[in-house]
């Protein structure tokens, strides 16, 4: 009895020397021996007799027969332990040994290899962002780069376009004077001379209008500030003016230009026709420019309510590099050694895509570009088109007042008003208009904006407020949307842009002889 | 109460500690300590009692310890979403779970879904479809489909076991 007394001695020493325990069960997992020193481990509540799964959290799930090595568990002692099953016989003997120097050793060694490699992982994730980051910076320099040499192609391209015109302008009107400063030659020839300089010189001044309305364009397209104003349009008469405006061009470069319309002559469609004519002038006049031998033609077909537009040239073409490139703004193909903007093209799309259409480019190089666009264009019926093609009243009888402070636009107007047999009251600001007004019943009111003493706003807001609906035609320089919308929302009859053509306000005047009564306001 | 035992493995930190943590005991630190070796919790999901082992990640010092999931009912394959390559070793490490304890329950936790740009590409998002495993976006920081991913292990144990 004191030798198995001695022996358990011994063997408790032993074990807590080595840093030992165990857990003896049978093959029902039932605990049948424990070593005392287990409760250094947080193991408190082993019993004889009790299902070991129920009593060590990391036993459950194992059986009897299975021989494992389970290194370094927490026990709930919180010292790291590596636990052994070794099964013998039908008893499972479960040896725990204290591993929490191994531990602590792997611990540091471990934490350091983890966080070097997570450190190396992040350092591969950032270089990749640095790589893809200067790849966006050498894109974002190129494209710089392209819009600087965009910009100085533009700037140049720009004044040559301006340059050319004024050139024009400046040698013809001194020609002009220099032939009134010779005595007096009434022969025919001299006064086809005057009249061609005066023809080179309208040529010359709407091309540059033409010109500063794509580059003020630009900009709207940007803002999405292009708006469409469709009116009661006369479509052989816009096509004429076209090609009245382009003949001189080609015929400059001897090319042939030839318009074919399928439309009748009294077909009435509602189309913003300064929109349409722009158009038809950039996509005519880049066939012009990039035709040096042969023909331009225009073909337009009118069928149901829609308006089909084809412009075809026998020039130098594009290559299909370029197509892809001959939408974008300021563009221009770098070996032609054409000047221009850029833009015609550009905006053109828009204004298509803004009227519904769609344009379509195609072109072999050294053959030729076929441009074409269809464009929903409603039609008015037969009463509707005689009324504005055969206004039934006089125009000479109505009283016009003219509100405009730059003397030679005033005057011009005068003279071109009279020669339609319609005589304007001038005045120079809006107070004098609306003091006009108090003494005369005027019938139709053309006015500036910007105007001393008071502006053409004040003078409409002044006119609503006073509840007079005479109606009113602002005539501005400032094509900026906002301006328009100010005027509308005080009660203007319509918007021109400076330079204003006469016969847009002779149409205006016709409609409002037409409605007079009534209450129209744009 | 039945009990079952889990495990939650997946590479290193990718934070199989903070969601069980999380879970346990309500609990979240910023701060990356490796587990070495395993460690176990209990919790509670309905009638059910969890033994969870928490199974140091698999690093490039050593693979997991297959030892640790004998006797588990079901795993979390737990991936760090902000890093591709820990959705990638899921595959490898689902093998090691079946070649060991054949094809239990699974569920996939895809952790740290709070931080800024965690995004999981479209390489590894076919790669866990492909497999027809539940997928969580998880975030054991703010506690996001944490208690989900659990819940639906269970679920998916008890009922194969019934």
């Amino acid at each position: 009895m004191l030798e198995a007394n001695l022996q358990q001695r011994i063997n408790a020493q032993l074990l807590d020397k080595l840093q030992l325990a165990y857990i003896c069960v049978d093959s029902a997992m039932t605990v049948v021996e424990v070593s005392d020193n287990l409760s250094s481990y947080g193991y408190n509540d082993i019993v004889i007799g009790a299902n070991v799964e129920e009593c060590v959290d990391f036993m459950f799930g194992f059986d009897a027969q299975t021989q494992l090595d389970l290194p370094m568990v927490q026990s709930p002692s919180g010292i790291t332990i590596s636990v052994s099953l070794l099964p013998s016989d039908s008893l499972l003997t479960v040896l725990i040994s204290n591993a929490s120097n191994q531990a602590d050793q792997r611990q540091l060694l471990q934490q350091k290899a983890n966080e070097n490699e997570l450190l190396v992982e992040r350092q591969e994730k950032l270089l990749t962002q640095l790589e893809q980051a200067s790849e966006q910076l050498e894109s974002k320099n190129e494209q710089l780069e392209e819009a600087s040499r965009l910009q100085t192609s533009f700037l140049s391209g720009v004044s040559h376009e301006f340059r050319t015109p004024l050139t024009s302008i400046i040698g013809y009107t001194n020609l002009v004077e220099q032939s009134l400063q010779r005595p007096a030659d009434k022969t025919g020839s001299d006064i086809q001379q005057k009249a061609d300089h005066l023809r080179a010189v309208q040529r010359s001044s709407r091309h540059l209008l033409s010109l500063v309305e794509n580059l003020l364009d630009q900009g709207k397209l940007d803002s999405d500030e292009i708006m469409l104003r469709p009116k009661a349009t006369n479509l052989v008469e816009l096509f004429q003016d076209v090609e009245l405006l382009l003949k001189p061009l080609s015929e400059a470069k001897h090319i042939e230009l030839t318009i074919s319309l399928g439309i009748d002559d009294s077909t009435i469609v509602v189309i913003d026709d300064s929109r349409l004519r722009q158009c038809l002038i950039n996509l005519l006049g880049n066939a012009v420019k990039f035709t040096d031998h042969g023909s331009v033609s225009l073909t337009a077909d009118l069928s149901g309510d829609f308006l089909s537009i084809k412009v075809a040239d026998t020039g130098s073409g594009i290559s299909d590099e370029d197509l892809e490139k001959i939408r974008l703004p300021f563009w221009q193909a770098a070996d032609t050694g054409k000047a221009g903007t850029g833009l015609g093209l550009t905006i053109t799309e828009r204004i298509i895509e803004l009227m519904g259409g769609e344009l379509e480019v195609s072109s072999v190089l050294s053959e030729g570009t076929q441009v074409s666009f269809q464009i929903p264009t409603p039609m008015l019926v037969d009463q509707e088109c005689a009324k504005i093609l055969n206004p039934t009243q006089s125009l000479a009888d109505m009283a016009v007042l003219l509100a405009e402070d730059d003397h030679d636009i005033a005057a011009l107007m005068m003279v071109m008003m009279a020669e339609r047999g319609v005589h304007l009251t001038h005045v120079e600001n809006g107070a004098l208009a609306l003091e006009a007004m108090q003494s005369t019943s005027f019938d139709f009111v053309l006015m500036d904006i910007h105007m001393p003493v008071m502006t053409g706003y004040e003078t409409l807001a002044a006119l609503q407020q006073a509840n007079n609906l005479t109606p009113v035609v602002i005539m501005s320089a400032s094509t900026v949307e906002a301006g328009r919308m100010k005027a509308e929302s005080l009660g203007c009859y319509d918007y021109l842009i400076k330079p204003v053509d006469v016969d847009d306000v002779i149409e205006m005047m016709n409609h409002v002889a037409l409605d007079k009564g009534a209450d129209h306001t744009c | 109460m039945r009990k079952k035992k889990i495990c939650m493995v997946g590479d290193f930190s990718v934070g199989k500690t903070s969601i069980t943590q999380k879970f346990v005991n309500n609990v979240f630190s910023e701060k990356y300590l490796t587990t070495i070796g395993v460690k176990i919790d209990t919790a509670t999901v309905g009638e059910d009692k969890l033994i969870v082992w928490d199974v140091a990640g698999r690093d490039s010092l050593s693979p997991i310890n297959a030892s640790y999931l004998v006797g588990a009912s079901g795993v979390i394959l737990v991936a760090d979403g902000s890093r591709s390559s820990t959705v990638g070793v899921l595959l490898e490490i689902w093998q090691t779970v079946t070649n060991r304890i054949g094809s239990v329950p699974v569920v996939v936790a895809l952790n740290k879904a709070d931080l800024d740009g965690w995004q999981i590409d479209d390489h590894s998002r076919a790669l866990l479809d492909q497999q027809g495993w539940d997928v969580f976006a998880t975030s054991a920081k703010d506690g996001k489909n944490v208690e989900a991913v659990f819940k639906k292990l269970v679920e998916i144990m008890n009922c194969k076991e019934s």
